[in-house]
């Protein structure tokens, strides 16, 4: 590719829209974030051995990081929220995603694509994500995929 | 409970509409550079007149309902704002354009007439809105620029009822209430919810998206005291500015892109879900109330339920064989359907629009009370609803059909 080809021509623009300007920033510190993302995963853990599954997503999906300088804390979410999925019966999901509210479905959709997106990382599974997204679109509705499409407060 | 009046004004997407004051007449861009404007006669609308001025394809039409002047905006960066004169020759009414010049170096993606008729305001493509008022002396529309803090295209706006406050809704992913106060033509507003002291580019509000969409559509109540907006991200909503209190729906369907108020407690939005869906709320809260649009019943066999040439000349004529090759012509469906619509090939939406629809209007009744609204679509249809005709809305799907 020819040299031109690589300027960022942002730089150069006084008016540029930058990503950051797109959305409200997350108001906790990114090691304030990693911390909740720990504390949740202990208890999603506690939850999950009681078999608290809506109890577990609820804790999870409220608050998830998003923005900038938080991939740790992200990562760790994606992990936690991939092992409650796992870990639900088929027959249960319809009624836990029927039970959530608006806001958590638009996030538990995020992660459901963000997780369709890494095949093969930890435990993600293809067809436990599919089943989810089935269930949810059911719930939800494609506007809850349209806003998943949207949202620059990604996970 | 009466079905809509639908028309079928052409087979190409129909990216504006205005109708006249007595709405005798109707002005549409039929996705081309023309204006095709339209006249109704008995059951039918055919085309009387053709603007051709504009040399990129037209955005966006309004018509002064009292002062009978076309305002249209195009991407070619200009606007024209068309006057029906007598021709001194032949004597006929012709329709006279006259240039604006907007100064922007992008495209103009909107306009709307104020209410008093004596400016216009233009959406651009430069992250300005050009304000166009005529000035007598030099005989030309000259604009004004509200700039800040506009980050992006705007895409749609709305005029308050004191012809002075403008709502903006842009792909930055807000929705702005600006002042588009001029001088020589405004009388200086009565202090409202918005604000009091008003000099022009005055951010008297801004509101982002929920989950962050293009504010696609904006609209002021009637009374100009609460605002509503549809974004991309498949939610509408309602803004009291004293608080500020924001009332979000997120909605199970695709995105709305049009949304017009009918009564200060209710409004109709619609875009890429087909159907109008009514909302009714107060300052306690807003809901989702139903659909203008009866899906449980199938609209096969089809489309042509008030089509104006096709419904009222066939007749006998209008049997399955017919059908097909209609659907060949107008929609280029190949593939015969059957005559009931249904099947593994059948495309046909159970909605009387077949594609997004792109524009909702008032059409009749006084602005408190609005008792019929326009709608015209990506599949070349002109319908009229009545707005107290709710259905509930069948499925959370809204027009898309699961097999």
């Amino acid at each position: 590719m020819d040299s031109f080809r690589k300027i960022d021509i942002d730089a150069f623009d006084e008016d540029v829209l930058l990503e950051t300007e797109l959305y409200d920033a997350d108001p906790r510190d990114p090691a304030q974030v990693l911390d909740d993302a720990k504390a949740k995963a202990a208890a999603v853990r506690s939850s999950l051995s009681k078999g608290d599954i809506p109890g577990a997503l609820t804790a999870v999906l409220d608050g998830a990081p998003y923005g900038p300088n938080v991939d740790e804390a992200k990562t760790l979410a994606l992990q936690t929220l991939v092992t409650i999925l796992n870990s639900t019966k088929s027959s249960d999901v319809s009624n836990i995603v029927k039970s959530l509210s608006q806001d958590q479905q638009d996030t538990l959709m995020k992660y459901i694509y963000k997780g369709m997106a890494m095949p093969g990382w930890g435990d993600v599974s293809g067809s436990v994500l599919l089943g989810w997204h089935e269930k949810l679109t059911e719930a939800a509705g494609i506007g809850c995929i349209v806003r998943t499409m949207t949202d620059r407060r990604i996970v | 409970m009466s079905a809509p009046e639908v028309h079928a004004l052409g087979t190409t997407p129909i990216t504006s509409h205005a109708f006249n004051g007595d709405r005798s007449q109707v002005a549409v861009s039929l996705n081309s550079n023309d204006v095709t404007i339209y006249s109704r006669q008995g059951k039918e609308w055919n085309v009387t007149d053709t603007l051709s001025e504009h040399d990129k394809l037209i955005t966006s039409i309004d018509w002064a309902p009292n002062s009978n002047r076309i305002v249209t905006s195009s991407q070619d960066r200009n606007a024209y704002v068309w006057q029906e004169t007598q021709d001194p020759q032949t004597g006929k009414m012709v329709w006279k354009p006259t240039l604006v010049l907007l100064r922007v170096n992008r495209a103009a993606t909107f306009v709307r007439w104020s209410p008093n008729e004596d400016k216009f305001a233009v959406a651009t493509g430069a992250r300005a809105i050009a304000i166009c008022s005529y000035d007598e002396e030099n005989n030309w529309w000259v604009s004004r620029h509200l700039k800040k803090p506009i980050r992006s295209t705007v895409l749609s706006i709305d005029w308050h009822p004191n012809n002075v406050l403008l709502a903006a809704g842009s792909a930055d992913m807000k929705a702005r209430v600006f002042s588009a106060y001029i001088k020589d033509v405004d009388s200086r507003p009565p202090p409202s919810v918005w604000g009091e002291r008003l000099p022009f580019n005055t951010v008297c509000g801004e509101y982002s998206s929920p989950s962050g969409g293009w504010v696609h559509a904006v609209g002021f109540s009637p009374t100009g005291d609460v605002l509503a907006f549809a974004s991309h991200d498949s939610t509408v909503s309602i803004v009291y500015p004293s608080g500020p209190v924001i009332y979000t729906i997120k909605l199970n369907s695709l995105p709305y892109v049009t949304l017009t108020w009918t009564a200060e407690d209710s409004l109709v939005a619609a875009g890429h879900d087909c159907q109008p869906i009514v909302f009714s709320g107060s300052a306690g809260g807003w809901q989702l109330v139903g659909t203008l649009d009866d899906t449980s019943t199938s609209k096969s066999n089809g489309g042509t339920r008030g089509f104006g040439v096709a419904g009222s000349q066939v007749g006998r004529l209008n049997s399955a064989a017919f059908h097909t090759f209609r659907q060949a012509d107008s929609r280029g469906s190949s593939s015969p359907t059957s005559a009931a619509g249904s099947g593994a090939t059948d495309t046909e939406l159970l909605t009387v629009h077949q594609n997004t629809i792109t524009s909702i209007r008032p059409f009749s009744g006084s602005a408190e009370k609005v008792d019929q609204v326009s709608t015209t679509g990506v599949d070349g249809r002109l319908a009229i609803w009545d707005v107290n005709n709710v259905a509930e809305l069948t499925g959370k799907m809204g027009a898309l059909r699961l097999h």
